[in-house]
C-alpha cells in the first residue's frame, strides 16, 4: 500500500493516474456509446424495447433493408458531394487567405483575427444568417447575382431541389474557411524564411518557390487539415437543421442529418444506428490519415 | 585583375536605423574577403545586400561590372551559404544539389551528373539519397557548400557558415573552405564575428563597426598597423592591452598611468608633448623579466596555462595580460618585471581612438597577393 502511494506521489503511478483519467472519461462518454451504437445496428429496436439492452439479434438485416430503400443512394451521394465540395471550398479559400495574410502588411494579424468570427459562431446562428442571405425573394445573394447580371430570375436556394444542397455547402464553406486559414497560417509560419531566401538565390521565381518549397513543406499540415475537414463536415448538423432540414424531398439530406431524422423523428433507432456505423468507418479512416500526417512532420 | 564586386557609397536604412553608412568596397576577382565585426555591425546586412535579399537605400552596387541595385536575387548569379545551411528538408542531398539546375531547366541526366561530380569533390557521394535530417552538422555544411559550388556562381557569399559547428570541426572546415576557394578560383565574401577565422582564411579583411568600415586590408597589415583602437582591440587574440598615458615634455617618453603605480616607456618616434594617448601593447610582445629589470613591475594575478602558452594577468588596475610561450615560473602574488620593445608599441589618440603616427620597424614589407594555391588545396580531403 505504501509502495503504491509513493509511486503515485513520485513515480510512474502519477503518470498512469494522469493518463487514466482522460482514458476513463473517453471510455464512458465515447467508447461505450460507440459500442452500444454498433450493437444496436445489429438488433431489432422499437419504442418498446428501447429501454432494455437485450433485444432480438437480426444480423445484417438493418443494413440490407437500408440499402433497399430508394433514398439511401441519393443521400450517400449528397453526403459525398457535400463533403468534397465543402472541403475543397474551405481549403482553397482558406489557403488563399492564409497566403494573403502571410505577406505582412499593416493590420494583417488584426484582420486575420476578424476572420475568426465565423468560426466562433454557433452553427444555428450561422444558419439563420444564411437563411436571410439565401432567401429567394429578398435575399442579398440573389440581389447581387441579379444586379451583376449573372442570373435573370430569383433562385430559390433553399426550396429548389437543384440548389438546396448547395445552399448548405455555401454556408458550410463560409463557416469552415477561417479554421482552415488559421491552421494553414500556422503551417506557413513554420516554414523557415531562409529556405525561401536560398531558393530565391538558387533562381526560383515566386511560382516555383510555391511549388517546390511551400507545398511540399505544407504536406503534413494539408493532410491534417483535409482529414479534420472530413471529420468536421461529416459532423455538420446545425446548418442542415437551420437551412433546409434535409429537404425538399431529401435533395439536401445527408447521412448525419438522416441518422438523426430516422432515430429521433421516425423512431427507427436501428436504422439510425446503422447509418452511424457506416459513418464511423469513414471517420475512422480520416482519423488514421490525420494521425499519420501529423506524425510525419518534415522538418530539418 | 578585374573587379568582381564594387560598392560605392552604399547606405541601408531600416526605418530610422542607419545600418550601413557610406560603404565603399572593391573586391577583385578571385579574392577571399572576410567581413568581420561584433554583432550588429552591419556585416550580415552588407552580405545580404550583395545577395539581393536586402535592398540598399542609397549608393551603387556592381557585380561583375553590372549594376545590381534593382536586380532580384535570382538574377544576380551569386550563391550563398547560410548560417543555418537552409537545406531543403523535404529533398534528398541529391535533390538539394540539383535544385538550382532543375529550376533553370537543365536536363535531368545532366543535373545528376553535375551533382555526382560535385559530390565526389566534397565527399558526399555516399550520402546522396539521405535527407538533411539524417546528416551530421559537418555533412550538412558540406551539402550547403556543394549546393553553392554546383552553380559556378559569380561570387560565393558565406554568412557565418561555421558558427553551428563544434570547435574542432570549425578549424577543419576553415581549411576546407579556403582550399575550395583556391581550387575554384572563385570570389568569396565571408561574414564572421570570429577574427581568427577572418585572419586565417581571408586575403582581405574588412573590419566593421556600427555600419561603417573601420579598416580594411591584408590580415597581417591589420594586425601590425591597426588604424584605431577598435581594430587594435578586435584583431588579435588574446586582445591587446590598453593603458592610458601622457607624452612627456621631451616627446620621446610616455608616462603610463597604471593607477597606483607609474611607469615610463621610451618611444621610437617623436610625438607632440603633453598629448593624452592610449598605449596598445599586444600580450605576445611583452617579455617577462625579473622585478625591477623591465619597464614596469606588476603583481601577478591569474596564471592560465594551455600547455603551449601561459596567459598571465596582472592584479593591477588596469589589468595587463602577458602571453609567455611554453611554461611559466610566475605564480600568483609574485612581483614580475615587464620588458616592452618600443618598436612594438601602438599609440592611439585618447579621445578619437585614432592611430598616432608611430609605425612598426618592419612595416615596409609588402606581400604579393597569393598567387600559388593555398597549401591546403592539395590536401583537400573531406573526412
Amino acid at each position: 500500500m505504501k509502495r503504491i502511494l509513493s509511486s503515485i506521489t513520485d513515480g510512474r503511478g502519477f503518470d498512469v493516474g494522469l493518463v487514466s483519467l482522460p482514458l476513463a472519461f473517453l471510455f464512458v462518454l465515447s467508447g461505450l456509446p460507440l459500442v452500444y451504437n454498433v450493437v444496436m445496428s445489429f438488433q431489432e429496436v422499437d419504442m418498446f424495447s428501447l429501454g432494455s439492452f437485450s433485444r432480438p439479434f437480426v444480423g445484417f438485416k438493418n443494413y440490407i433493408d437500408l440499402f433497399g430503400q430508394p433514398e439511401t443512394w441519393p443521400i450517400l451521394l449528397n453526403t459525398a458531394i457535400f463533403v468534397t465540395a465543402s472541403i475543397a471550398g474551405q481549403f482553397l479559400i482558406g489557403f488563399g487567405l492564409a497566403l494573403f495574410f502571410w505577406v505582412s502588411f499593416p493590420g494583417a494579424s488584426w484582420l486575420r483575427g476578424l476572420f475568426l468570427v465565423s468560426w466562433v459562431m454557433p452553427g444555428l446562428v450561422v444558419g439563420a444568417i444564411w437563411n436571410w442571405i439565401l432567401s429567394g425573394d429578398f435575399g442579398v445573394l440573389n440581389f447581387l447575382l441579379r444586379e451583376t447580371g449573372v442570373i435573370s430570375g430569383n433562385i430559390f436556394w433553399r426550396s429548389d431541389p437543384s440548389y438546396s444542397l448547395w445552399a448548405v455547402i455555401i454556408a458550410n464553406i463560409w463557416l469552415g474557411t477561417s479554421f482552415n486559414m488559421i491552421l494553414l497560417s500556422v503551417g506557413l509560419s513554420g516554414i523557415p524564411k531562409d529556405l525561401y531566401e536560398a531558393a530565391e538565390l538558387d533562381g526560383a521565381n515566386a511560382f516555383q518557390r510555391f511549388w517546390t518549397i511551400t507545398l511540399p513543406m505544407m504536406r503534413s499540415t494539408i493532410g491534417a487539415i483535409v482529414a479534420l475537414g472530413l471529420i468536421f463536415t461529416l459532423q455538420q448538423f446545425d446548418l442542415f437543421a437551420a437551412i433546409t432540414s434535409g429537404g425538399p424531398n431529401n435533395t439536401s439530406n445527408v447521412t448525419q442529418y438522416w441518422a438523426w431524422d430516422l432515430s429521433f423523428r421516425q423512431y427507427d433507432f436501428a436504422k439510425g444506428a446503422t447509418i452511424s456505423v457506416i459513418m464511423i468507418v469513414f471517420v475512422m479512416f480520416a482519423s488514421v490519415v490525420y494521425v499519420r500526417s501529423t506524425r510525419h512532420e518534415v522538418r530539418g | 585583375m578585374t573587379l568582381q564586386i564594387e560598392l560605392n557609397g552604399v547606405n541601408k536604412f531600416y526605418g530610422s536605423y542607419h545600418a550601413l553608412k557610406n560603404i565603399d568596397l572593391a573586391i577583385e576577382e578571385g579574392t577571399f574577403v572576410a567581413l568581420v565585426g561584433p554583432s550588429g555591425c552591419g556585416k550580415s546586412t552588407l552580405l545580404r545586400s550583395l545577395a539581393g535579399l536586402e535592398k540598399i537605400s542609397a549608393g551603387e552596387m556592381k557585380i561583375a561590372g553590372a549594376r545590381m541595385n534593382d536586380v532580384p536575387p535570382r538574377k544576380r548569379d551569386v550563391a550563398m551559404v547560410f548560417q543555418s545551411y537552409a537545406l531543403y528538408p523535404h529533398m534528398t542531398v541529391e535533390e538539394n544539389l540539383t535544385y538550382s539546375l532543375r529550376i533553370r531547366g537543365v536536363k535531368k541526366a545532366e543535373a545528376l551528373r553535375a551533382a555526382a561530380e560535385v559530390a565526389t569533390t566534397t565527399g558526399l557521394s555516399h550520402l546522396m539519397k539521405r535527407y538533411p535530417r539524417e546528416l551530421s552538422g559537418g555533412q550538412r555544411q558540406r551539402v550547403a557548400m556543394s549546393r553553392a559550388i554546383i552553380r559556378h556562381p559569380k561570387a560565393f557569399l558565406f554568412d557565418e557558415p561555421l558558427s553551428n559547428l563544434d570547435a574542432a570541426l570549425r578549424v577543419h572546415m576553415r581549411k576546407e573552405i579556403r582550399a575550395l576557394h583556391d581550387r575554384l578560383g572563385a570570389t568569396s565574401v565571408y561574414v564572421t564575428h570570429d577574427q581568427i577565422e577572418a585572419m586565417t582564411m581571408a586575403d582581405h579583411v574588412v573590419v566593421m563597426r556600427d555600419g561603417i568600415i573601420e579598416q580594411q586590408g591584408r590580415p597581417l597589415d591589420l594586425y601590425d598597423r591597426p588604424a584605431n583602437r577598435f581594430v587594435a582591440g578586435f584583431i588579435g587574440s588574446p586582445a591587446m592591452n590598453f593603458i592610458p598615458a601622457v607624452v612627456e615634455q621631451d616627446g620621446r617618453h610616455l608616462a603610463l598611468d597604471l593607477g597606483a603605480t607609474q611607469a615610463r616607456l621610451a618611444l621610437v618616434e617623436t610625438v607632440p608633448a603633453g598629448a593624452s594617448v592610449t598605449v596598445g601593447i599586444r600580450p605576445e610582445h611583452i617579455r617577462i623579466v625579473g622585478a625591477g629589470q623591465g619597464a614596469l613591475d606588476i603583481p601577478v594575478g591569474v596564471v592560465e596555462s594551455t600547455g603551449s602558452a601561459t596567459y598571465i594577468t596582472s592584479a593591477t588596475q588596469p589589468e595587463l595580460m602577458v602571453v609567455e610561450t611554453g611554461r611559466s615560473a610566475a605564480v600568483g602574488g609574485e612581483l614580475i618585471g615587464l620588458a616592452i620593445d618600443p618598436a612594438q608599441l601602438h599609440l592611439f589618440d585618447a579621445e578619437t581612438g585614432n592611430r598616432l603616427g608611430i609605425g612598426r620597424a618592419h612595416e615596409s614589407e609588402k606581400f604579393a597577393p597569393r598567387a600559388a594555391p593555398h597549401p591546403a588545396a592539395a590536401t583537400f580531403s573531406p573526412s
